[in-house]
């Protein structure tokens, strides 16, 4: 099994650092090969909404960065894991220009889910289960409640955890999550 | 006098955008006897480097209006940049802020305005972290129409809906209302969602694969697996 960790390269605090060791070392006791993704403030340029990667070159991004080295190991990993500071309830600016240009990975046209919701289809059969940790000491509970809906509300096969320091409670959680290639359902 | 500053957050290069449109019929109801309005391009700010410049603008505002699309249900990368890098600077600066109002225009691509919600939400814990007033937001599904079918019946209720919004904006700035106010849903499409669906699916996209010499099946295209 393949887990790819993606993180901000510009909040690599204390508190971050020990996130990452416990994930390592949980991922490491499965028997699971990890790769990990550093992204800082000059790595990856921002989406410009051109949907080139719809209809100029589909399934890639028309800018030559890191980003088509992420989507690349995105697609062929079968966990992915965001570690991203909670920034006024949201990813960092470093981790939402990563996903922000996921974007080639999913089809231009649009379908109605079971909830009645619009989405855009898969482009994969299948995609990586994805876990999304949102860490900061001082997350006020407002804050993180809209970081569990952003994540949650609209996507599936999809976990949200948060992180302010408590080591126990990190692996609980993670011990709680079936690890595996999720289907093609976004 | 207000100072007003009008946020365009499109990340688009050179580019007619949704926000761009938004914040010009914003400002078009907020009166000159009465405010002074100041524009920033957030794309133009990064790309000219007048960020800093930018944001001493901003903590001298009495009223700032964001606009911008949502990108994977929130706020785009380049919009967090500059609220992220903004936040930093307010806290070096912070005995100059006027405890501004703040206004979100939202546009989504899809016809239901509500999933902007949690852009909006974003925009509120910003105010709590700046010590602004967060007023309310503008959710607008499928704000694309509102340039590629501008000036057509087919979105005129929604122009009308968008114009009384932007009222109610030009009138929260001025009085001293304190009261909370509801978020305002505005949708674009005056037909079936299914028929939107039908129409993009059958032929939008695949026009525009067509002019980059694309066929159909080619946008299925799947380059990263291995």
């Amino acid at each position: 099994m393949k887990a790819t960790i993606i993180s901000d390269k510009d909040f690599q605090t204390d508190l971050f650092r020990n996130l990452f060791e416990k994930i390592i070392v949980y991922f490491d006791s499965k028997g699971i090969e990890t790769k990990t993704i550093s992204i800082g403030r000059n790595d990856l340029a921002f989406c410009m909404g051109c949907f080139g990667c719809w209809v100029k070159k589909p399934g890639e991004c028309v800018m030559n960065d890191m980003m088509s080295q992420i989507n690349r190991n995105f697609i062929n990993s079968d966990v992915v894991v965001y570690l991203s500071p909670v920034i006024f309830g949201q990813f960092s600016a470093n981790i939402k220009n990563a996903i922000d240009r996921w974007l080639p990975n999913i089809l231009p046209f649009f379908i109605k889910r079971p909830d009645d919701s619009t989405m855009h289809p898969s482009r994969y059969k299948q995609y990586p289960y994805v876990i999304v940790v949102g860490y900061g000491e001082d997350i006020s509970d407002e804050d993180a409640q809209l970081f569990i809906d952003i994540t949650k509300k609209h996507r599936n096969n999809t976990e949200v955890l948060i992180y302010k320091g408590d080591d126990e409670d990190i692996s609980q959680e993670l011990d709680k999550i079936t690890l595996r290639k999720a289907g093609g359902y976004l | 006098m207000k100072n007003i500053i009008l946020i365009d957050s499109s990340p688009k290069i050179n580019e007619k955008s949704v926000s761009g449109y938004l914040i010009e019929k914003a400002a078009r109801r907020i009166d000159d006897q009465t405010a002074n309005k100041n524009f920033i391009n957030i794309r133009q700010s990064f790309t000219g480097h007048k960020i800093q410049e930018d944001y001493k603008i901003l903590i001298n505002a009495d009223a700032v209006i964001i606009a911008f699309p949502l990108y994977i249900f929130c706020l785009p990368g380049i919009l967090m940049r500059f609220l992220q890098d903004y936040y930093q600077f307010y806290l070096e600066n912070k005995t100059k802020s006027t405890n501004p109002k703040v206004y979100a225009l939202v546009n989504c691509g899809f016809p239901e305005p509500e999933i902007n919600l949690e852009a909006v939400r974003v925009i509120g814990s910003f105010c709590r972290h700046v010590n602004a007033n967060f007023r309310f937001g503008i959710m607008i599904g499928c704000g694309g129409m509102l340039l590629g079918a501008e000036g057509k019946p087919v979105i005129k209720k929604a122009v009308e809906k968008l114009d009384n919004a932007f009222a109610e904006i030009a009138n929260d700035i001025q009085n001293n209302d304190t009261e909370k106010k509801y978020n305002i849903l505005v949708e674009t499409m005056n037909f079936p969602e299914w028929i939107f669906r039908f129409l993009m699916n059958k032929f939008g996209w695949a026009s525009n694969a067509k002019k980059n010499r694309l066929k159909k099946k080619d946008l299925y295209r799947g380059p990263y697996l291995l």
